[in-house]
């Protein structure tokens, strides 16, 4: 990372309420020049505010926002030199797509023969230059959304903000954009700061990214450290597809005793004796003479693979199979859990147990 | 022609003949006044009346150009409307996104005290209006008249373009202050290119209300303020009533307004803002 590079944004101790509801409860963060940055959450943790705040449509109630090493907390949006993409894109129905990306370069006020050049720069490289003379409304929506994109990057800001850009766009679309999205932003060299609920556009997407739940960042890392490594139950909970799968098990030394099977860990965790809550990917369990025997309730194909859904004693589990096997619904089914491939989590607190 | 065809050309029958018979009770006064003033004086008080008569241009003449000439009342009509008008739209169009968008203490009651002005019966302010003109010498002048006006339109004009302008998407204005627009600017560049149908209408209703104003205008003008409305009595005096050339000044009075609503009904029905977010016509 160069010294020079621009776009460095620090939240620190952020905090915002509507009215009795705390959207943001103390947020601390820290976003480094040119990385494509991923606030994941469910609709309602913030993530939206979040964004907000750092564009400057929205104050925060207490703490402090840095962009640069300069504090921009209360500076209007104006005067931060940001871009957005809109998650309705916002572009200006009255005006053809050329007048939508030159408006930022006329607030500007640059030069007005350095208007026109720029604007078909910035829509090449969308792949939108034969539709300039179109309006907002003639468009589809990807087209749409590559307008929103080309006005965001033409000014060439410090910091791009999206906010959920792809969902208004269809499955296949969407796919292509994603794509297109990265190489853009690593062709622009600028720092990107994306919101998605999706959690495979932020995986796919981000160098790093922050999780959010209830207005609080619960996790920040790189995409294999969220999956591999979530920090806390409610992560380990949201991340995945189906997400993890998460038993109440009690500890004792090296062995995890789930639904009264055993398992042997290769070394003991750093704790007492106890409950905790064993956690383990659907994709980590395997079908083995040695395992657990599940009742098996109900499979789901999903092509590539097939899900089932488990019953160990009253809890559901799913596993994703990826080999063969001939398996009714109502059977046994033993389910091996790895040692290797379990997370351990505090029951009280909801804390990671590190075991390595 | 099958069952359904019918069924819809019947329907389209009932329909037309419902709607030409309520036209008619709305047309026949200006049915009567085109008729009235293509006749003479004696041939409008002819008993039978005569169908078929031979039409004559010169109550128009005399209307516009006669000894009691409507000429100059038009040309007042037309200061004190256009006025009013352009008093109103510059005024409203900002109080109206400041309703709209601003976090304004009171916004609430505010609002509903703009409203409240239009609950007021007219005919309660005359005596009011007359004696606080009087007080300022402002009696029988453009500038009182036009004061009076403003303080009916006004309200009304902030109410109507209020709800278009509540219509356009925040994040617009947003967009626009991110790439570094003023609230003035985006006002300018964003927002009024969008309303501009709002504001057609608001235009229209605005000039035609102050062109037809006639209760104010007969108390608070006189000589040098008479409006249109008012010149209208120079035909009707306590020996007789010139009928025709009445109608004919009603209807050249009548002109302006029919011109404007004309003019602005594209404005009001173009959707300018079809397609600016997704999900599209909101409007």
């Amino acid at each position: 990372m160069n010294a020079q590079a621009k776009g460095r944004v620090v939240l620190k101790g952020i905090r915002k309420t509507f009215g009795s509801f705390v959207a943001l409860d103390d947020i601390d963060l820290e976003i480094e020049p040119e990385e494509f940055f991923a606030l994941l959450g469910p609709s309602g943790s913030g993530k939206t505010t979040t964004l907000r705040m750092i564009a400057g449509l929205d104050t925060p109630d207490a703490g402090v926002l840095e962009v640069d090493g300069v504090d921009m907390t209360f500076a209007p949006p104006g005067e931060r030199d940001i871009a957005m993409v809109f998650q309705n894109y916002a572009l200006y129905p009255h005006m053809t797509v050329r007048d939508n990306i030159a408006f930022p370069l006329k607030m500007d006020r640059v030069e007005k023969s350095r208007i026109q050049p720029q604007v078909v720069q910035a829509a090449e490289r969308v792949r939108i230059e034969h539709l300039l003379h179109r309006r907002p409304g003639q468009l589809s929506g990807g087209q749409q959304q590559r307008v929103a994109l080309a006005r965001a990057i033409v000014r060439q800001p410090k910091l791009f903000l999206l906010d959920e850009p792809l969902s208004n766009l269809d499955a296949q679309l969407r796919l292509e954009t994603r794509v297109e999205l990265k190489q853009l932003q690593r062709n622009l060299n600028v720092t990107a700061i994306y919101v998605t609920h999706d959690q495979e556009e932020a995986m796919t997407l981000a160098d790093r990214m922050a999780v959010f739940l209830d207005g609080r960042i619960m996790q920040v890392g790189t995409p294999d450290e969220i999956f591999n490594r979530p920090q806390t139950i409610s992560v380990a909970a949201f991340i995945g597809s189906p997400p993890m799968n998460l038993l109440p098990a009690t500890l004792d030394g090296r062995s995890v005793t789930l639904e009264g099977h055993s398992i042997e860990l290769r070394s003991a965790p750093p704790c007492p004796p106890g409950r905790v809550t064993v956690g383990v990917r659907p994709s980590h369990l395997r079908v083995d003479t040695g395992g657990i025997p599940a009742r098996l309730y109900l499979t789901e194909n999903l092509g590539e693979s097939r899900l089932l859904n488990l019953l160990i004693g009253e809890k559901l589990i799913k596993m994703r199979l990826t080999e063969p096997g001939d398996f009714a619904d109502g059977d046994t089914v033993p389910v091996l859990f790895d040692a290797e491939s379990i997370h351990l989590f505090d029951a009280e607190s909801g804390l990671r147990i590190d075991n390595d | 022609m099958n069952r359904h065809q019918r069924a819809a050309a019947r329907r389209t029958v009932v329909l037309m003949t419902v709607a030409a018979a309520l036209l008619l009770v709305w047309v026949f006064p200006l049915i009567w006044a085109v008729v009235v003033s293509l006749k003479t004086e004696a041939e409008v008080l002819a008993y039978p009346p005569n169908v078929f008569f031979a039409p004559t241009g010169q109550n128009y003449n005399d209307a516009l150009v006669g000894g009691f000439s409507i000429a100059p009342s038009l040309l007042t009509s037309a200061i004190v409307s256009t006025s009013t008008t352009v008093l109103t739209i510059v005024l409203a169009v900002p109080a109206a996104y400041a309703f709209a968008r601003l976090r304004l203490p009171a916004k609430k009651s505010l609002g509903f005290y703009t409203l409240a002005t239009q609950m007021v019966p007219p005919v309660g302010l005359v005596i009011p209006y007359f004696l606080i003109l009087n007080r300022i010498g402002w009696l029988d002048t453009y500038q009182g008249m036009i004061t009076v006006y403003l303080t009916f339109s006004l309200p009304f004009a902030i109410w109507l373009m209020v709800s278009y302008m509540e219509d356009i998407p925040v994040e617009m204005e947003e967009a626009a202050f991110l790439d570094k627009a003023s609230r003035l600017q985006t006002l300018w560049h964003i927002i009024i290119p969008q309303v501009r149908g709002g504001i057609a209408v608001t235009v229209i209703f605005v000039f035609l209300n102050a062109w037809n104003e006639f209760l104010f205008a007969v108390q608070l003008g006189g000589n040098t303020v008479r409006p249109v409305t008012v010149a209208m009595y120079n035909f009707v005096s306590v020996e007789q009533t010139l009928w025709a050339k009445l109608a004919a000044a009603a209807l050249i009075a009548m002109l302006p307004v029919v011109i404007i609503g004309i003019a602005g009904q594209k404005q009001i029905v173009k959707g300018l803002t079809v397609g600016a977010v997704k999900g599209g016509s909101r409007r």
